[in-house]
């Protein structure tokens, strides 16, 4: 495939030497308003989006760890590293994780830049933002949860 | 028939179907409602476009340089990257890898890259079964269908619709029919020999490919079978990690006005040594199938920042009365209507920027601000210039110019137009009544001075 | 403050009254008006339909016929837009044309102009006046200061009516659709007319309305405003 690769990579270079105007530069504002009480937002956004803060994960044999929680999103990140590998936090029926209040983040510039500080050179095979337990709209947009994968997602914080 | 005529039949029948507009009044208005709600998670939504349509202008423009870097990552992170010129090169090279490897069963998550290359028909016609997991995709496949929208493949579905694909009751809710799915696909996922998926982003700085999605096949078709392969046009690319932090929740926000997806995942490799689980295989399609020939047409290079968000269809007067269906292509709606002619026969697609009115509201509401209708224009321009136009209209303008250079013809005319029948237009509607007088007769009695 | 009219072919065989509506507001505001008899139309028509090199040729001749006006009015968003937003794409160069609400409020700095229309109204944005120039808010401005004249926002101001030149003949049943959606949302108000900037707008309205026998009536912004 390498003549491929050279071929696409030629008729790439060929079209860019005509040049294409570059568009009208956005304003240095930022983009989301600030997140201020991290605990607060991350607490209202994930129960919004249908996640359950308990206070006990007793009877959940496998629980997950995680990367950080974004309060901008009410996500949580988890990787192959932080969650065990690939199918432990999408296959069960319910996923709970346990964190830290410390592992909340801002947003998620701040969430990207905590992975790569992370991992930088070493990444985990894959990593997955969640926001929410798993859902469709498929049908008439109407929400049904646990599509195919968690049907709930439970976090407890701990010390 | 041809591409056009087809289009017409179609187009005129969907377009008096008035149950097929009020299902896609009533998903779109429930659509446009999230959305707004949405944009008001951002600071200033303008803003936030023109950020996005600069990280995507910085990629499609220097993107020898981001295509190279992408790919020295995924090798370095013990992946392999297949570079396709065509769908048949692709096609060529997961037929021959699933062949090698003794695939019989593949789980897809929905990628319109696959839809554009037809996958599923060339695994059929190896003999592999290809199952679609997105409920949407699988309700399709089940119809034997193609998608009819790019991000909600079954919008023109009722419940009732859906519950006879299933051959169940016409009162079966959503959830258990949902339900129904996931039980059925969670089986395929347990047995398939290999995942296939698209790409929303490719990460040049990281060499990971970035996956968006609310039900979690995806996920599972990159967890769960031994092989993992993801078909990615090369207008994928974005340069750094951190550019995510604004591109996924615009594309979230666009495509459904969700503030983010239930998941956005990234993936950078097979198992690493020390991973309790995942693929042995990790192979991305760079995908040209005429990308290429969009990029060269500086004019309208930006059509390539495209992030597949469905913002335009649902924007689209025409689309929500046509119908995904009506367009044959895997692009529907006004962004398929730009690309197609570059990306497929420029003259047997030229009829789709003309089924337009150019009211705009597609250039509107693009995230990365590509300049949608005026391209449309600059595709109506070259199918005139490569003679794609009926002959009959290329004359009529002929003469039309002849009579406009004319004040005196220009008057004639006028006259002559009160007795010229303006069929199709008044087959269904009225057409006024000329007036006794033209303006500039009017000026010409009252108000001309000496 | 000295002004050319440039009338569209479609207003000028078509409506003439909204040229003449165009020209009692301006004299009323003490406008000097002109009327370069030897204009006939923009190009717009062959330009959408992708004939450029006929297109240009009336650009050309427009920019010849207007040369030194120092403002153009004209009762129409679309040839407005034509003429300021794609002249330059077409032949480089632009011409300092307004469309007549924006020409009352943003040159003028009017938004009463002493006029009266005891009716209710609805308004419907026309594509080019909406999204090439950008008017949304003038002609509202204009309208709110009509002594007696109700206006009522319709759901789908903002979409577009089907009408979109060679494609509604082109495509005549794609343009029907779209024509009643609009027609639709605007029954919905209960308003006794429909206003525009654009008479291309509604004649493909009123073409709906009439042959489905509604009540409502259209009428230009330009009529509107000329009202006492």
């Amino acid at each position: 495939m390498n003549a491929a690769r050279e071929q696409i990579l030629a008729r790439v270079r060929a079209a860019l030497r005509v040049p294409a105007p570059r568009p009208a530069a956005p304003t240095t504002a930022p983009v989301f308003p600030p997140v201020t009480d991290l605990e607060k937002r991350f607490r209202e956004e994930f129960t919004a989006l249908r996640g359950e803060i308990v206070e006990t994960l007793d009877g959940y044999p496998d629980v997950t760890g995680c990367d950080c929680l974004v309060a901008q999103t009410g996500s949580i990140i988890v990787s192959t590293r932080s969650a065990g590998g690939r199918v432990a936090s999408v296959l069960p029926e319910v996923h709970a994780v346990r964190a830290r209040r410390d592992q909340i983040v801002a947003d998620l510039p701040a969430a990207l830049a905590l992975l790569r500080r992370r991992y930088d050179g070493h990444w985990p095979s894959a990593l997955s933002v969640i926001t929410g337990p798993s859902r469709t709209a498929d049908i008439e947009k109407i929400l049904v949860m646990g599509a195919h994968g968690p049907k709930r997602l439970l976090l407890q914080f701990v010390a | 028939m041809n591409a056009a005529e087809q289009f017409q039949a179609a187009a005129t029948e969907k377009a008096g179907d008035l149950r097929h507009r009020a299902v896609i009044q009533k998903a779109i208005g429930t659509y446009d409602a999230a959305v707004a709600k949405g944009k008001t998670r951002f600071s200033d939504w303008q803003n936030a476009r023109s950020h996005a349509a600069q990280i995507k202008w910085e990629t499609i423009n220097h993107l020898d340089r981001y295509l190279e870097q992408f790919e020295r990552k995924v090798i370095e992170n013990g992946g392999q990257v297949c570079w396709a010129e065509t769908a048949e090169d692709a096609r060529r090279y997961i037929l021959a890898l699933a062949q090698r490897r003794g695939v019989k069963r593949v789980v897809k998550s929905k990628s319109m890259t696959t839809e554009e290359i037809h996958l599923n028909e060339a695994f059929e016609h190896a003999g592999i079964e290809p199952i679609e997991t997105d409920l949407g995709e699988y309700i399709c496949q089940l119809r034997r269908e193609p998608p009819y929208h790019i991000v909600t493949p079954v919008m023109h579905l009722t419940k009732a619709d859906i519950a006879q694909t299933f051959a169940m009751p016409a009162t079966t809710s959503a959830e258990e029919m949902t339900m129904f799915a996931r039980a059925k696909l969670r089986q395929a996922f347990l047995t398939a020999d290999m995942g296939v998926t698209g790409a929303n982003f490719a990460v040049a700085d990281t060499g990971m490919i970035a996956i968006t999605e609310n039900e979690g096949n995806a996920r599972l078709s990159f967890s769960l079978p031994k092989i993992h392969v993801a078909i990615v046009g090369i207008e994928k690319l974005i340069p750094r990690l951190g550019d995510l932090a604004l591109l996924w929740p615009l594309l979230s926000t666009s495509g459904t006005g969700q503030p983010l997806t239930a998941y956005n995942s990234l993936i950078g490799g097979p198992r690493q040594s020390g991973e309790p689980d995942g693929t042995t295989e990790f192979h991305v399609i760079l995908l040209d199938n005429g990308r290429t020939k969009l990029l060269a047409d500086a004019e309208q290079r930006d059509a390539l920042h495209c992030i597949r968000c469905g913002a335009c269809l649902n924007a689209c007067p025409v689309y929500k009365n046509i119908g995904g269906h009506t367009y044959a292509t895997t692009y529907q709606g006004p962004i398929g209507s730009v690309i197609t002619p570059h990306l497929r026969d420029a003259k047997e697609w030229s009829h789709l920027p003309f089924a337009s009115s150019l009211c705009g509201a597609c250039t509107d509401v693009c995230p990365v601000r590509i300049d949608l209708h005026h391209h449309l224009l600059h595709n109506r321009r070259n199918a005139v210039q490569r003679g794609f136009d009926h002959p009959l209209q290329r004359l009529a303008f002929r003469l039309w110019l002849w009579a406009m250079k004319s004040p005196t013809l220009y008057r004639l005319g006028g006259k002559l137009l009160r007795f010229t029948p303006m069929t199709p237009w008044t087959k269904t509607r009225d057409f006024p009544e000329p007036p006794a007088q033209s303006f500039k007769d009017w000026w010409e009695e009252n108000e001309r001075r000496p | 403050m000295r002004a050319a009219l440039f009338i569209p072919c479609f207003v000028d065989q078509l409506y003439p009254q909204v040229g003449i509506a165009m020209v009692k507001v301006l004299r009323r505001l003490n406008v000097d008006v002109h009327y370069p008899a030897a204009q006939t139309c923009c190009g717009q028509p062959a330009f959408n339909t992708g004939c450029w090199d006929e297109a240009r040729q009336l650009a050309t001749r427009f920019r010849e016929i207007f040369a030194g006006a120092e403002a153009i009015v004209c009762p129409s968003g679309s040839c407005t837009a034509m003429v300021r937003q794609f002249y330059p794409e077409l032949i480089g160069q632009s011409a300092p044309v307004y469309e007549f609400g924006e020409f009352l409020v943003k040159k003028l700095g009017v938004t009463d102009v002493g006029a009266r229309f005891p009716a209710k109204v609805t308004y419907h944005d026309s594509c080019h006046a909406l999204r090439e120039l950008r008017l949304k808010n003038e002609p509202r401005q204009l309208l709110a200061k009509v002594r007696d004249l109700e206006l009522i926002e319709m759901d789908q101001a903002e979409t577009c009516c089907g009408f979109g030149g060679t494609f509604a003949v082109k495509f005549p049943m794609i343009s029907y659709a779209m024509d009643e959606v609009k027609c639709t949302s605007i029954r919905q108000t209960g308003a006794d007319y429909v206003v525009s900037a654009d008479s291309s707008c509604l004649m493909q309205i009123a073409g709906y309305l009439g042959r489905t026998g509604q009540p409502v009536k259209t009428i230009s912004l330009a009529e509107v405003l000329a009202s006492t």
